[in-house]
């Protein structure tokens, strides 16, 4: 069996192993977090034909994912998570500076945005929530 | 090059076996039609595409992450195997 595991770990890279082994752990916080993005923008997506709760939500998502990044940032052999945060955020951000800059927002263009915060977070919910106990 | 030049190469994509690149080409193809229909405006169309982009980059981020946890699994499965074996 100890033959087994040696040849099991030889066959990997030592960085994969190294980044495998010492992954971290699951924080009920972290998914709290990601969870209240993903309900947040599942709502959101229904209230597209009303700009003034649109445009509220909007800002409110811009706000959770940046505070998903600034969360995640600084939580060791995390790259992956702060990756992902960033580029939610981005997307995020897109939909609230298009409310506050040009105050109209096309409800197809809602409905894509809050779709896409929502897929995605819910990719990201699944990954988190799997994470080793 | 045309929009209909450009909507033929993402109909090449829609073979890709790879099927996070076919949901992307299917997706680009829906938000061109939206916004030759009107229901899009032109930053609207072009933030969305660009959007296609960060999607790919957290699906790509969170395989990765979703690898090292069955990897992690495994590790730790062997070596309680290996402690039980003695």
């Amino acid at each position: 069996m100890k033959k087994l595991l040696l040849l099991s770990l030889m066959m990997l890279s030592s960085c994969t192993l190294v980044d495998a082994y010492l992954m971290t752990h699951y924080d009920p916080n972290e998914y709290a977090t990601i969870t209240g993005i993903r309900a947040l923008a599942q709502m959101a997506k229904e209230q597209c034909d009303d700009p003034v709760a649109s445009r509220a939500n909007a800002i409110k998502l811009e706000q959770d994912t940046q505070f998903f990044v600034l969360f995640s940032e600084h939580v060791p052999r995390n790259d992956d998570v702060v990756s992902a945060s960033k580029d939610l955020h981005v997307i995020a951000q897109g939909l609230s500076d298009q409310y506050i800059k040009t105050g109209k927002v096309s409800v197809g263009f809602c409905k894509i945005k809050f779709a896409s915060i929502e897929s995605n977070a819910d990719k990201m919910q699944t990954v988190i929530g799997k994470r080793p106990r | 090059m045309s929009v209909e030049t450009h909507q033929g190469q993402l109909g090449q994509a829609f073979t890709s076996p790879d099927p996070v690149i076919q949901q992307a080409a299917n997706t680009a193809n829906q938000y061109t039609e939206m916004f030759k229909a009107g229901q899009l405006t032109k930053d609207e169309y072009m933030q969305a595409m660009a959007d296609l982009n960060n999607t790919a980059r957290i699906q790509q981020s969170m395989n990765d992450m979703a690898n090292l946890e069955m990897l992690n699994t495994a590790i730790n499965g062997l070596i309680n195997l290996a402690s039980l074996a003695g």
